[in-house]
């Protein structure tokens, strides 16, 4: 999948004032590669994330995916990319607390149509892909935060995403826990041909990431 | 309910005849509420000698009846008094609980028939001496019916009534059957013309004057629910907007991993109907039971005889047309938190989190 951001510019209004969260930012990934958006706490990491994976519009400038204007895509169209071809993992990992592990992975499957056959046994080899093959039938607040991101992870992967994007995904996590969750993202992005995005702070995740862009101020630079 | 019950019941066994009451009397289908009382000889051999009357029959209608010492804040027994030859007349072919006992024959005796709720209620059995109003009185039958009034009515020959509750030779109400060849309106209008102390009704008459109340009721009725409607309508959006705006996230994650908008509406009035079956099942059990313990207060019945009559007091179609209501009330108090859950904004929702 080729995303290509223009100018790509938000602008939130905080009370009177407006906060510039993304400035004129260009962006692009045409193959598949493991990026990493560094930047302290509010220079517009997330907000960069949310558009990329259209789940917030842009005040001005464009994003591009496969070349198509994603600001000319309805609601519908937008909510199908993000079903089919986009995976996120958020920090906090959100799961749904009322579904266990199974569950969690499972409902992208469902909104996309598939049987419930198929999205048993894919749900279940996710899962123990992940290390988790015997959590199936835990709820999230039975898990531990590491078991929560890894099946948040599995969740991402449920509908064979082209780019998985990763918002602080170690942010909660402990260093060892982190390494790992680090190792399963990079692990998906050599095994599974899928782009990953990830904003983070972590430095482990820098060290292998193949794209390193730097974000302050609402401005990004690609360092390599 | 149990009133509006009586009162369908007393123009069924009335049905057909003409009602003569006391001219000042507010009467009730056949009911007569207030009023002065008839003397009994005069007014009969004044109607009998009106052209197109076959019979003439004096009852006299008494409540409540003051069995012992208890108070009743609703008035739910009643007594008649009706001559010993002319009881099939009124009660038609009501029989004997397990045909055991007899209808009084003799005007002069003590004997009285009593219904089955009072039995129940007092433990009354055939033969046993009863005290009315200081009048000891034995129980000759128990009436086998299902009919609200007759449950709580005792019946004794008119005689015995007049001395029992002290109105000698009067009577309150004669049914007056018309002729064959006779309208029930033409023998009322000749008995109105004759009799001016009195005042003769029709059944359709007397169905005409109990309509403006019934409607009343009806208005009131309607009134209190929609109020309730609209309350529980404000009160299901209220809570729902509420749960939704406490699971934003959750919401938030759903629209992330690209739910369409049907499945986050259809999941949020799923939700509300869910509370709407688990709040009417729960409503109309308390309900119902709440109705009998009201009942029970009000009556002075005990609780336990109303349980088998659960299903009279709250028929099994308003149960059901509640429970409807509720889940209704419920589905479209939801609309408006789910249009919301639709259009909540993702990144707003999330970053709230970070």
């Amino acid at each position: 999948m080729k995303i290509k951001a223009v100018d790509l510019t938000k602008t939130y209004r905080v009370g009177p004032s407006k906060i510039t969260a993304v400035n004129k930012v260009n962006f692009e990934v045409n193959k598949v590669t493991f990026t990493a958006i560094v930047g302290p706490s509010g220079s517009g990491k997330s907000t960069l994330l949310n558009l990329i994976g259209l789940n917030d519009c842009p005040t001005s400038g464009k994003i591009f995916i496969d070349n198509t204007d994603t600001s000319l895509l309805s609601g519908r169209k937008r909510r199908k990319i993000r079903l089919f071809r986009i995976g996120f993992v958020f920090q906090t990992f959100n799961l749904l607390p009322t579904l266990n592990a199974l569950e969690n992975i499972e409902l992208p499957m469902s909104l996309a149509g598939k049987s419930q056959k198929e999205q048993r046994e894919k749900a279940v080899r996710l899962l123990e892909n992940v290390g988790l093959g015997d959590r199936l039938s835990h709820r999230p607040r039975e898990l531990s935060i590491g078991e929560m991101q890894r099946v948040a992870i599995a969740r991402a992967l449920a509908n064979d995403p082209e780019v998985i994007i990763a918002d602080e995904p170690t942010g909660e996590l402990d260093s060892k826990t982190a390494k790992e969750i680090i190792g399963l993202l990079f692990d998906i992005n050599r095994k599974l041909k899928t782009t990953v995005i990830v904003a983070t702070h972590d430095e482990k995740i820098v060290e292998v990431a193949d794209m390193l862009c730097t974000i302050g101020d609402g401005k990004l630079k690609v360092e390599h | 309910m149990r009133y509006t019950t009586v009162i369908k019941e007393m123009n069924v066994l009335f049905s057909g005849q003409v009602m003569v009451v006391s001219k000042d009397a507010i009467v009730i289908q056949a009911i007569p509420i207030g009023g002065g009382m008839l003397p009994q000889n005069h007014t009969e051999t004044k109607i009998k000698i009106i052209k197109g009357v076959e019979k003439a029959v004096p009852i006299l209608f008494v409540t409540p009846i003051g069995i012992g010492e208890i108070i009743q804040p609703v008035p739910v027994n009643f007594s008649m008094g009706i001559p010993v030859e002319n009881w099939q007349l009124v009660l038609g072919p009501t029989p004997l609980k397990e045909n055991i006992g007899h209808f009084p024959t003799n005007e002069s005796s003590k004997e009285v028939v009593v219904g089955p709720s009072l039995a129940d209620q007092y433990n009354w059995t055939v033969g046993k001496e009863i005290m009315v109003k200081n009048h000891r009185l034995k129980i000759a039958g128990i009436l086998d019916t299902k009919l609200a009034l007759l449950n709580r009515c005792i019946i004794m020959p008119l005689k015995l009534a007049q001395k029992v509750y002290n109105y000698p030779e009067s009577v309150n109400i004669f049914m007056v059957k018309p002729l064959d060849e006779y309208s029930q309106e033409d023998l009322a209008n000749l008995i109105n013309q004759n009799i001016t102390y009195v005042k003769a009704l029709t059944e359709d008459e007397r169905n005409d004057m109990i309509q403006p109340v019934l409607a009343q009721i009806e208005t009131w009725n309607l009134g209190m629910q929609t109020v309730i409607f609209i309350m529980s309508l404000i009160l299901v959006m209220t809570v729902t907007i509420m749960s939704i705006s406490e699971r934003r996230r959750d919401f938030a994650t759903l629209d992330a991993i690209g739910a369409p908008l049907s499945y986050v509406f259809r999941l949020v009035i799923l939700e509300t109907a869910l509370i709407g079956v688990l709040g009417g099942i729960l409503g109309l059990t308390f309900g119902s039971l709440a109705a009998l313990v009201l009942s029970s207060l009000y009556t002075n019945i005990p609780l336990a005889q109303f349980f088998p009559s659960i299903f009279e007091i709250v028929p099994p179609i308003y149960m059901i047309e509640i429970f409807l209501s509720v889940v209704v009330v419920c589905c479209v108090g939801g609309i408006i938190p789910a249009i919301n859950a639709t259009r909540m904004r993702i990144a707003e929702a999330l970053r709230a989190e970070y």
